[in-house]
């Protein structure tokens, strides 16, 4: 197994496993927003940047996508890479000044506020981390929203900006999104769900004991597809805590074959 | 044009019967016209010239033996059409609709030189018969250019007898696809799409990579402003680079290619289509190439017009029918390319020169050129030089033979003010460096790049200002936006620039710049993003002075930003005819009929009106 050396303390990971994996091992914080465990690493938010020593020179790598092949030499608090990271943090300051997220992030990381304007807001608050359009098509399978346009035109939308027929409503995207730009509203008149800013409505299940609403229609018939009566495994279920059963019925439905994550 | 019959070709020795064949049809005294028909000619109407010859032809005395032939291009474009008579060599420059005739009958029947037609130098006023004598030719060596404007490009003939594909039957009959491969590493042939890497250490990567099959792709993709190497080479001669593709293919162990064009090309997507095809009816790509039992293949992809599709883990995603967005290259493209598979990636230019090195050894190649860049470059000269075109240079050649020699220098009068070099991502080289030696590492000293080729002159009219907001326009519109820097980065710096040329600069803007070039640099994901800032950097690095004006005195020292230099009316050159304060919007200018007008600074916009009305150029930027 490699060792990496994160600022002079050393530790042992699988080999392919990332710089922030062994980071998150030592307990060392390296920020991140468009990192997720459940998708596979985009890499665009650029916050995560370190200071890889090649030995003779030295190059800022995003660590959440680094592999780790061999022992590398890796400084998270050096001041290029300290500088590095608080410059991206700027630039999206610019671009979405009013996320309350965001902000505290950045505070947390030493920045207060950001020298640049907003010159380029193709959406409002959002800063292009295209996490919930990785949840909606490597977890969820539907690809409902996606990029569209390009350079600071690029912004999160469903084909053709019009609510998407491929949206079930189930508010993955917006339990993902790191900085509460994509919102999940509830009317109540129409009992429907609305994922926001996508304008994508559903119908939504309420029991039918207590009326109390449960989610969207077209979740559970999703559910409902995969689901079969099984006793004995109900009886394996009904043996564990709520957490290991869900897993297990994520597993199940084949939701979360990589991590449930942190949403 | 000596077209043979199809029949495939079982070996290298089948081939060279055929080339002996074609030659031996060949008569040396034989009369030949060569109409350019590369893209600067076309567009200047060389295809109909093509056509009028064709015509000629056929309509000359049936014991007259002539052959009109399309030919790509000559590199000389200011001076297209170019037409080229055979024996003898004439070069005939500018040649127009109603010079075909007199051409046909006096040069081609009679053999007598127009005089009229031939290149005069404009320095010495000599005039030049064969091109060897045009000025613009004589520093020249071409390699990836060699059969530009002699071969006919839709022929696979003309090809085989000026000796194409004598590379590869070589390779295939007498070398191992390792001795291919140390040949190539030894002639020190570097990438010519613009990074410079090692075109034989990536082949040897890509070939000791495991995973198979393993994938050849040709970048096409060529996309700097004022840049068309690589569209002359895959239109003036498409066989070539199929060549080297395939020369390639078998040193790594590759059996599937792939030639990703742009979509604005569609003269190189037609000539190499045809040419694909004439090669594997031949038996030159495909199954059992000259009967080796090595097999290799080409697809054409087309790109659809985005400029970061040139880098190569765009150009793969777009291959694969994904958006054209790269990725990081930490796991490099030869280990997971395309399809996450091995993938082997050159420029058009890099394949362009296998067969050459192959053919002639690699101690001949790495003979030219500087020490750690080999062989030749080919460049795009454009912008305010008396001969724009295509040349081809040795590596180790200075930028002052190129512009002033090959060049021509800088028309009207005018001073140089810079050079351009490398596209988007390169920078601007003043005059004190003119005597800087092109290769990849000093270009790269200079703060600028080697990049394809596009080679911009611009002359004291040239605001740098002004240009540095032109690239990051560029670059902002081709940013795919996928991370941070480069969609905020480049979006920050264009609107710190713009706000200089018009003159609302403040100080410390080119602090605020320096500081988000750094951030560019060190954190974006791909080189486009990496090196946008370069235009800006090496104008403040030369030209710091004229930020200052701009930003400190509102003044803008080349007179190009509007509002940053007043209009005054010279009274010696002024005639009192008034058009200028008819057309003045804003009642400014003032006078008597027949006597100097004058303008009325504190009325004045600085619209530029009158400048452009004015008939006797009295109007000046002051």
């Amino acid at each position: 197994m490699p060792t990496v050396t994160i600022d002079g303390v050393p530790v042992e990971v699988e080999t392919g496993a990332t710089i922030l994996d062994a980071a998150n091992k030592l307990g060392i914080w390296i920020p991140t927003l468009c990192y997720h465990p459940a998708i596979s690493p985009p890499a665009v938010c650029r916050l995560c940047m370190v200071e890889l020593d090649r030995g003779d020179w030295k190059q800022l790598v995003t660590s959440c996508n680094y592999p780790v092949r061999r022992d590398i030499v890796v400084s998270v608090s050096s001041e290029r890479a300290v500088r590095a990271r608080r410059g991206v943090m700027k630039l999206l300051l610019a671009r979405a000044p009013e996320s309350k997220a965001l902000r505290e992030l950045a505070r947390r990381m030493g920045v207060d506020g950001t020298p640049y304007p907003t010159v380029t807001q193709s959406q409002r608050d959002c800063i292009l981390c295209g996490l919930c359009t990785a949840v909606c098509e490597e977890v969820l399978g539907r690809a409902a929203i996606g990029f569209a346009g390009r350079g600071p035109d690029r912004a999160v939308a469903a084909p053709f900006r019009q609510p998407a027929e491929d949206c079930i409503g189930c508010g993955a995207c917006a339990a993902v999104c790191p900085v509460g730009t994509i919102q999940i509203r509830i009317h109540e008149d129409t009992n429907e769900i609305e994922i926001s800013p996508f304008k994508t409505r559903a119908k939504l299940l309420t029991c039918e004991q207590c009326g109390r609403r449960i989610v969207s229609v077209p979740v559970a018939e999703e559910i409902f597809k995969k689901l079969r009566v099984d006793w004995e495994e109900l009886r394996q279920r009904a043996r564990l805590c709520p957490e290991c059963r869900r897993k297990l019925t994520g597993a199940t439905l084949g939701l979360a074959t990589k991590s449930a994550g942190k949403a | 044009m000596t077209v043979l019959e199809t029949k495939r070709l079982s070996s290298a020795a089948d081939l060279a019967r055929v080339r002996a064949e074609l030659r031996g049809r060949r008569d040396p005294s034989a009369k030949c016209v060569r109409v350019c028909i590369g893209p600067g000619c076309a567009a200047k109407g060389s295809t109909k010239l093509y056509d009028l010859f064709v015509q000629a032809v056929g309509e000359a005395e049936a014991d007259v033996e002539v052959e009109a032939k399309g030919v790509g291009c000559h590199g000389l474009c200011e001076r297209g059409p170019i037409v080229i008579v055979q024996p003898g060599d004439i070069f005939y420059q500018r040649v127009e609709e109603p010079d075909v005739a007199e051409i046909f009958r006096e040069t081609v029947l009679g053999g007598r030189v127009i005089e009229r037609l031939l290149y005069e130098d404009p320095a010495t006023g000599e005039k030049a018969t064969t091109a060897d004598e045009v000025g613009f030719y004589k520093a020249q060596q071409r390699i990836a250019l060699a059969q530009n404007g002699v071969i006919d490009p839709t022929s696979i003939e003309d090809y085989i007898e000026a000796g194409g594909y004598a590379a590869l039957a070589k390779a295939l009959s007498s070398m191992t696809p390792d001795e291919v491969l140390s040949e190539v590493e030894r002639s020190g042939l570097r990438g010519r799409g613009g990074g410079g890497f090692p075109t034989g250490r990536k082949w040897r990567s890509c070939r000791d990579a495991e995973g198979s099959p393993k994938y050849v792709i040709c970048n096409g993709d060529e996309g700097d402003p004022g840049a068309f190497m690589d569209r002359a080479v895959m239109e003036g001669n498409p066989h070539v680079v199929l060549e080297g593709m395939v020369i390639g293919a078998y040193a790594i162990g590759s059996s599937q290619g792939y030639i990703y064009v742009r979509n604005e090309y569609p003269l190189s997507v037609e000539r190499l289509r045809g040419a694909i095809e004439r090669a594997r009816d031949m038996g030159l790509l495909g199954e059992d190439i000259l009967g080796s039992g090595f097999s290799f293949d080409i697809r054409i992809n087309r790109g659809g017009g985005a400029f970061v599709c040139g880098e190569s883990t765009a150009l793969m995603a777009s291959l694969e029918g994904r958006p054209g967005e790269p990725r990081a290259k930490y796991v490099h493209t030869v280990e997971s390319g395309l399809w996450e598979k091995p993938t082997d990636l050159n420029n058009v230019e890099t394949w362009a020169n296998v067969p050459a090195i192959i053919n002639r050894g690699s101690d001949w190649f790495a003979a030219i050129g500087t020490e750690r860049s080999k062989g030749t470059k080919v460049f795009c000269l454009v912008g305010k030089v008396v001969n724009t075109g295509l040349v081809e240079v040795p590596m180790g050649i200075t930028l002052r033979q190129i512009i002033e020699d090959i060049g021509g220098g800088v028309g009207d009068g005018k001073a140089f003010k810079a050079v351009q070099t490398g596209g988007p991502s390169g920078g601007c080289i003043p005059a004190k460096h003119l005597d800087a030696k092109v290769d990849f590492d000093q270009l790269t000293e200079l703060g600028s790049m080697m990049g394809s080729g596009g080679m911009i002159v611009m002359d004291e009219d040239t605001c740098m200002v002004n240009i540095a907001k032109y690239f990051l326009d560029f670059l902002q519109d081709e940013s795919c936006g996928k991370c941070t820097p480069c969609r905020e980065g480049i979006a920050q710096m264009r609107y710190i620039v713009d706000r200089i040329t018009h003159g609302e600069g403040q100080p410390g803007d080119v602090e605020r710049l320096e500081e988000l070039a750094e951030l560019l640099e060190g954190t974006s994901l791909c080189a486009l993003g990496k090196t946008a800032a370069n235009p800006v950097m090496s104008t403040i690095r030369y030209f710091r002075g004229e930020y200052d004006a701009h930003i400190l005195e509102q003044r803008c020292p080349a007179k190009v930003c509007r509002g940053l230099f007043l209009y005054e009316i010279d009274p010696e050159a002024c005639k009192g005819c008034g058009v200028c304060a008819k057309n003045c919007p804003e009642q400014a200018i003032s006078g008597e009929k027949k006597a100097a007008y004058v303008i009325d600074q504190e009325k004045c916009t600085r619209c530029g009106t009158c400048f452009d009305k004015c008939p006797f150029t009295a109007v000046l930027k002051v």
